[in-house]
């Protein structure tokens, strides 16, 4: 796996992550809002924005004073393609095994080379 | 990947005509090994060498276009026919680490293998971009 959708995969190890990610779904946001259900500080959910924002998976902007946070579905995207290219990585591989299972048997049903 | 809440993945399965046994020893033979595992169809395997023991390591080159792209690993679980545990890591492509589960169950004739990435958790495996709005939500849940 490479290393951004590592980071995208490890932001979305977290619970609250993923819960103030699921709210975003549903619009941008303020950073109090996101605070509010999860009776964290704000200072504690911010910590968890600045991981999401580091993965790209929130961006952040400034309305007046207020900070107003929205999704990124991208990197799922790209997590999601890995993830296909993965299992294709694994089905070549015991494709390639039973290939070659395969002609080995149909080798030892054969007359061997003349050497 | 190092978040121990994240269980199981991304999940292969595949039957075989050959027997369990023969399909097992394939991983751990250097000279059959060096012809499927991290094999790709224009790349040459310049160096394969395998420590079957459990804490025993693995390494195979293989060399695609010029490039030497290595694979390493170490055995953590060796059950023959039935079971082998290994990390995987391609230190050319990511610093991260990933265990791979071999799974074999003998059939009638031939046998079944299931692999195991532990790269991916198992929720996410099957998910495109409307399928991640139902996790996110599920977990949203347990949260709130």
């Amino acid at each position: 796996m490479n290393d951004i959708l590592d980071q995208t995969m490890t932001a979305l190890a977290h619970p609250i992550r993923r819960a103030i990610l699921e709210r975003l779904m549903r619009g941008e946001a303020r950073v109090t809002d996101l605070a509010r259900p999860f009776k964290m500080s704000l200072n504690a959910v911010s910590k968890h924005i600045r991981v999401l924002e580091r993965a790209r998976l929130v961006r952040r902007r400034r309305v007046w004073r207020e900070h107003r946070v929205s999704f990124n579905p991208e990197p799922l995207d790209e997590v999601s393609s890995w993830i296909e290219k993965r299992r294709a990585f694994w089905t070549q591989q015991l494709d390639a095994l039973d290939a070659l299972l395969t002609g080995e048997d149909a080798d030892t049903h054969r007359p061997g080379p003349v050497k | 990947m190092t978040n121990a809440t994240q269980v199981v993945s991304l999940r292969v399965s595949r039957r075989f005509t050959a027997s369990a046994e023969r399909v097992f020893d394939a991983w751990l033979d250097p000279e059959r090994a060096g012809r499927f595992l991290f094999a790709t169809p224009t790349g040459e395997m310049v160096r394969c060498e395998i420590d079957p023991r459990v804490g025993g390591q693995y390494r195979l080159v293989e060399r695609r276009d010029g490039e030497d792209v290595e694979h390493l690993g170490e055995y953590r679980e060796i059950d023959r026919p039935r079971r082998l545990v290994f990390t995987l890591s391609v230190p050319k492509y990511s610093s991260a680490s990933t265990v791979i589960t071999i799974e074999i169950a003998p059939l009638d004739t031939g046998c079944e293998l299931t692999l195991t990435d532990e790269s991916v958790p198992t929720e996410w495996a099957d998910r495109n971009r409307e399928g991640w709005t139902s996790i996110l939500e599920g977990l949203a849940e347990t949260v709130d």
